[in-house]
């Protein structure tokens, strides 16, 4: 923070305004491309409408219904080896949806890998039924940490009184516990919703029409305006979940002490086993099936160059993005017109993949020395993931001792010698973190990168897409492992960098 | 060349010389000459940056093809950018719009594509001897046919009999078969398209229609064969060289192929290339694919037909003399803009 007269404003201001400006671009364009359009909305339409809110829905109430009793179960219950079932519950983050419904796809119904190795009929996985299960299973852990962590900040006096005035266990956490945590599991939802919305992978491999699969049909048709009014009408339904996520802030309770429940022999065993089909349909099943292709196939057909493409333009998005946050996230610490421009990069997040893609796609054709270079498809990781490192950035920066600033001032710093010696050091974590996140997330990134990837540039996502559309699934097992494995890696030391209390898996103690 | 080989090619010459389709298509200005498919080790060397863009590349058999024209010539450097070939199309048409230019060849699986880009203009001319290489019928002045390929429709042996199966499309609307299909794969809005040629806008709305009702989506046609064989659908609209693949890993695959009579059903597509750009290099790219060796890879593995002259058809495959192809000129497969409008509108894409 820095100290300003009324009239000068803060260093950051001019560059972070510069950058939320261009993160509103990509919807500039579709709204130049959509005005080509006449064709407003048609009865498929409505359709596509319905597949994307039911999809949605099912996704949000699924993953509550799993998520709540999960953060429950980990934030109060005493289990052996409680930090391993916190990290195994946590861990389908790290898997790409779309991964897992390619396998849970491949492995389900007539004919499917299940049915071939046990015999047992299977039903097919596909549609909205399709499409919510592999969403659920894959966004819970959104659910079940942001709940988790409002838990953690509760007061166990009060459930205590709720006991000692007669009331039962069960009905205290109804009653007493969760009206508190409420907040906590809306905002989860929120993502979660955010997330269904945005992805891609899922619904076009389970074959349901949804906004981001329809919109890719038109884009194939180099149907650009049509892609582009479709993809107005989906970000007015992001816009309306991130104006609702916004009104949506964590529970400002003093923290006390944890609820402890001990569970006896049979309730534990009770509980494993309602956890375990979670685990091994998220998990268990995809890694096995990835198994069972590269036993049956080996590595054919796959090249390194794939994953070092997809981590070398991943890096470079975060690299950039991390640079492109700190102003903005300074500009956000330093006053109003701050906040507003960082809350302008958030709009890149909601903004899906494909819809960016579609933009970008359009950019590049007026400017050739753009179209199909690497450039552009940083540029688009850049602009969608910018807020998680900002966000990242923010919060640590907002986390610092605002009398040490204060302090280097007193001695003579000028604002910017004491943004450079004692802040940015200082954020310098939070900076790694959001790299971090940016980074995971620019290497799952799936159709952004198949509209603007360089001739010739395969990541592991696109050569995914490329072995499923063919039908060759076996030669998905290397990539996809991989993507998992990176994803692991990149979660890890986002959740060891990242002190944020939401997706804390380490136990910070509270008091 | 055994006896044998020689009179099964001699064979589908035949046939395919005697296709309505393609007798009207060769009426080009291009002399009906013919020359036998020549070997890669007369071809000359490639060299150079060379960009292709690829539409769908039927998996890994184009890509051990390009491999192999990689490998003989190390100082070739290609570039692939893989897409749907109606997708690839357009893009190429719209980069032309905008000034771009990012491909010198484009090797399609659908003529209707290639159409679609020698139409708006951009397509080279090809040498006369290039294109003498390939089979009466099937020579352009402009592209280059690749290879052939029949609608078919792939049926569950296990649930039908072949007498079961309408032998013309438009009955499959009104028989209470299940139906596998893949509105957004090319080949298939192709197919669409002749049936918009051959039976007018309003017949093939409500076919699309009534087909829709009992018809579940794949993404591409070796999912509606494997769709069929599973038993998810009774019978699919694909073409005819993925059941054929499908068969040969899996002699007992519970699929066979029906073929309609005399319409869209049954329609003889070709998969092509063409140049974008001037110079040798793209020619002789293209002379690669259309070498005894490309030829013969491509029909002994991904069953496909080998258009050009004196190479064996793919096994398995019933005589083309047997099948009644429509009359529909190939290039007009290209009109392909109000085929994705009617499909849009009746709500199968």
């Amino acid at each position: 923070m820095t100290l300003r007269s009324p009239l000068q404003w803060p260093a950051s201001y001019p560059l972070a305004l510069v950058i939320a400006l261009m993160a509103l671009v990509p919807v500039g364009v579709l709204f130049g491309l959509a005005s080509d359009e006449v064709q407003l909305f048609d009865a498929h339409n409505l359709k596509v409408l319905t597949n994307t809110l039911l999809l949605m829905v099912f996704t949000v109430l699924g993953a509550i219904l799993i998520g709540v009793p999960l953060a429950l179960l980990t934030a109060y219950v005493q289990m052996p080896g409680r930090r391993l079932w916190l990290i195994l519950l946590a861990a389908p983050l790290a898997i790409p949806s779309y991964i897992g419904a390619f396998t849970l796809y491949a492995a389900f119904g007539r004919g499917g890998e299940i049915e071939n190795l046990s015999g047992l009929p299977m039903p097919a996985m596909d549609g909205l039924a399709g499409a919510s299960i592999v969403m659920i299973l894959y966004s819970y852990p959104f659910v079940m940490l942001t709940t988790r962590a409002s838990l953690l900040s509760l007061d166990a006096s009060l459930v205590n009184a709720a006991r000692t005035l007669g009331m039962s266990l069960t009905a205290s956490l109804w009653r007493v516990v969760l009206p508190r945590v409420a907040t906590g599991v809306a905002a989860g939802g929120l993502l979660v919703a955010l997330y269904t919305l945005s992805d891609f992978g899922t619904p076009a491999i389970m074959r349901l029409d949804t906004f981001t699969r329809v919109i890719f049909v038109e884009y194939n048709a180099f149907g650009l305006s049509q892609a582009a009014m479709l993809s107005l009408q989906l970000l007015v339904i992001v816009g309306l979940v991130l104006f609702l996520e916004s009104r949506v802030r964590g529970s400002r309770e003093r923290p006390g002490r944890h609820l402890t429940l001990w569970p006896g022999r049979w309730q534990r065993l009770a509980i494993a086993l309602s956890v375990v089909p979670v685990l091994v349909l998220a998990i268990v099943l995809p890694l096995a099936v990835f198994g069972v292709w590269l036993f049956r196939e080996g590595t054919e057909g796959f090249e390194l160059s794939y994953a070092w493409n997809s981590a070398h333009a991943s890096f470079l998005a975060a690299v950039f993005a991390v640079v492109l946050a700190v102003p903005v996230a300074h500009a956000a610490i330093a006053g109003r017109a701050g906040r507003l421009m960082e809350r302008m990069t958030y709009f890149g997040f909601g903004v899906p993949g494909i819809v960016m893609g579609t933009a970008l796609v359009y950019i590049g054709l007026r400017l050739p020395f753009l179209y199909q270079t690497l450039a552009l498809l940083v540029l688009a990781y850049v602009l969608r993931f910018l807020p998680l490192a900002v966000g990242s950035v923010r919060s640590t920066a907002e986390g610092l001792d605002p009398s040490l600033v204060k302090a280097a001032r007193v001695l003579g710093a000028s604002p910017r010698e004491a943004f450079q010696r004692v802040t940015l050091p200082l954020t310098v974590r939070g900076m790694v973190a959001g790299a971090a996140l940016v980074f995971l997330e620019a290497m799952r990134e799936l159709p952004a990168t198949l509209m603007l990837g360089p001739t010739g540039f395969e990541t592991l996502a696109t050569y995914l897409w490329r072995v499923y559309e063919a039908g060759y699934f076996g030669r998905a097992a290397i990539p996809g492992l991989l993507l998992v494995l990176m994803s692991a890696l990149g979660l890890a030391l986002m959740l060891s960098g990242e002190r944020r209390a939401e997706f804390d898996v380490t136990e910070t103690p509270h008091s | 060349m055994q006896r044998r080989a020689f009179l099964h090619s001699l064979a589908a010459v035949g046939a395919l010389g005697c296709l309505p389709a393609a007798r009207a298509l060769a009426a080009g200005p291009v002399a009906n000459t013919s020359v036998n498919a020549v070997s890669v080790d007369q071809l000359p060397k490639l060299e150079g940056d060379l960009t292709l863009y690829l539409g769908r590349g039927e998996g890994g058999l184009y890509e051990n093809v390009l491999e192999a024209i990689k490998k003989r010539n190390p100082k070739l450097n290609l570039q692939i950018r893989r897409g749907v070939t109606a997708a690839l199309a357009n893009t190429i048409v719209a980069e032309a719009k905008a000034g771009v230019r990012r491909a010198d060849v484009f090797w399609a699986v659908d003529s209707g594509a290639i159409g679609l880009v020698a139409d708006a203009g951009l397509a080279r001319a090809l040498p006369a001897e290039l294109t003498a290489q390939l089979k009466p019928g099937f020579q352009y002045p402009q592209w280059a046919p690749v290879t052939g390929r029949i609608r078919t429709l792939p049926y569950n042996t296990g649930r039908l009999s072949a007498d079961q199966i309408p032998d013309s499309i438009m009955a499959l609307a009104d028989s209470d078969l299940t139906i596998g299909w893949a509105p957004a794969y090319a080949a298939f809005q192709s197919f669409v398209t002749a049936m918009r040629l051959l039976q007018g806008d309003k017949a093939t709305g409500d076919w699309l229609r009534a087909i829709n009702k009992r018809a579940k989506n794949y993404a591409g046609e070796l999912g509606v064969v494997m769709g069929v064989e599973r038993g998810e659908v009774d019978i699919g609209l694909a073409n005819h060289y993925y059941t054929l693949r499908l068969k040969s890993g899996k002699p007992d695959a519970k699929v066979d192929l029906a073929f309609t009579k005399n319409d869209a059903g049954c329609l003889v597509n070709a998969g092509g290339i063409l140049a974008l750009s001037d110079g040798n290099l793209p020619v002789n790219f293209i002379r690669y694919l259309l070498s005894r060796e490309v030829q013969s890879y491509l029909a002994s593995e991904a069953f496909e037909i080998p258009l050009v002259t004196g190479v064996k058809p793919p096994e398995g495959l019933v005589p083309l003399s047997s099948i009644s192809p429509p009359k529909v000129d190939l290039t007009q497969l290209a009109d392909l803009r109000p085929t994705l409008n009617l499909m849009r509108s009746v709500g199968v894409l």
